[in-house]
């Protein structure tokens, strides 16, 4: 410390420990919030029509297009060190027994979804007004529970599901699953957990019931051909 | 005269301080970096501001290096008293020095 030099290296060397520390115990101090979230889902509409994977394709592939409506309290998920939070919905069905391959569960994302944190709000991906917007729905406020209360009537997937065999149709036994993902600002990414860990409850329902994807629905244009 | 100014300039960039004062620096820098974590982490939890942390955290750290980095007048309250050149007078005027360099006395008017 006996001159300038060596004092700037001991007081960044120091602070990079008390950096360090400091972010460990606020990754920690997530353990002491209570997580509680729940949610209830059900399909409202299904489909399957034929469509093509792109536009150049000669392959024709089924599609599934699952509309579902979903309330979710996810408002508990939002602390002081979460950043956002992605919420998305998984249809999921057991695969036929094929050979070796038993107990294989085909799972596909048909809806998904970035929640920022009022901290977080300058990293979405929107637009100017739109931005503005959200900013201003959280003004002062530090963290925004509100924004984890999702309601959705009759809401349409972002992606329309098919199979690596191209057949969907008639497939039995699908349900619809929400899922979460907190992203913090410092700590381990956690997902959705299928048990009580600590103060974190595990996903109150969230899961639809079974329900079968219809047969294919015949355009009025393909019928008369 | 500008040697004299350019001692001047190396003499502030360099900061040398005294013993006492480097005690005083280690003891300063460890104990706000440390103060400085405990507020920002305990601000920020009990007011669920993350931000708020952060920018405790560094303008807490900013503070400490402005404290601790320039030689200060408190750190250098306590010069060394360096013994006179040459053992003292007396000792330079009348008597030989004896220096042991490698085990061999030296002898030097």
């Amino acid at each position: 410390m006996y001159n300038s030099l060596t004092r700037i290296q001991n007081v960044f060397g120091f602070f990079t420990t008390v950096a360090f520390v400091v972010a460990a115990i606020i990754a920690a101090s997530d353990f002491t919030s209570p997580r509680t979230p729940s949610a209830t889902i059900k399909t409202t509409n299904v489909q399957v029509v034929k469509g093509r994977p792109h536009y150049y394709s000669t392959k024709k592939e089924e599609y599934a297009i699952i509309k579902f409506s979903l309330d979710a309290d996810l408002s508990s998920l939002f602390t002081w060190n979460t950043k956002q939070l992605f919420v998305y919905i998984t249809a999921e069905w057991p695969a036929p027994p094929v050979g070796d391959s038993m107990n294989q569960t085909n799972k596909a994302v048909i809806w998904d979804s970035i929640i920022t944190s009022p901290s977080a709000d300058y990293l979405s991906n929107l637009g100017p007004a739109t931005l503005k917007k959200l900013k201003r729905s959280a003004e002062g406020k530090s963290i925004d529970p509100s924004r984890g209360k999702l309601s959705f009537k009759n809401q349409k997937p972002k992606y329309q599901i098919s199979h690596p065999t191209g057949k969907i149709a008639e497939t039995d036994d699908v349900t619809l699953h929400v899922h979460y993902n907190v992203q913090p600002w410092v700590g381990m990414l956690t997902w959705n957990q299928n048990f009580d860990f600590g103060r974190w409850k595990k996903m109150g329902q969230g899961i639809s019931k079974a329900f079968e994807l219809p047969a294919i629905k015949k355009k009025d244009a393909e019928k008369s051909k | 005269m500008a040697e004299q100014l350019l001692d001047q300039v190396r003499d502030v960039v360099d900061g040398q301080i005294d013993f006492e004062g480097q005690k005083l620096a280690e003891v300063l820098a460890t104990g706000l970096l440390a103060a400085v974590g405990a507020v920002s982490f305990l601000v920020g939890f009990f007011l669920q501001d993350i931000v708020l942390a952060l920018r405790i955290g560094l303008a807490g750290t900013a503070l400490t290096f402005l404290v601790v980095v320039p030689p200060w007048p408190f750190f250098k309250r306590n010069p060394v008293q360096w013994l006179p050149v040459g053992g003292g007078e007396s000792a330079t005027t009348t008597t030989q020095q004896n220096l042991v360099i490698d085990e061999k006395l030296l002898e030097k008017r």
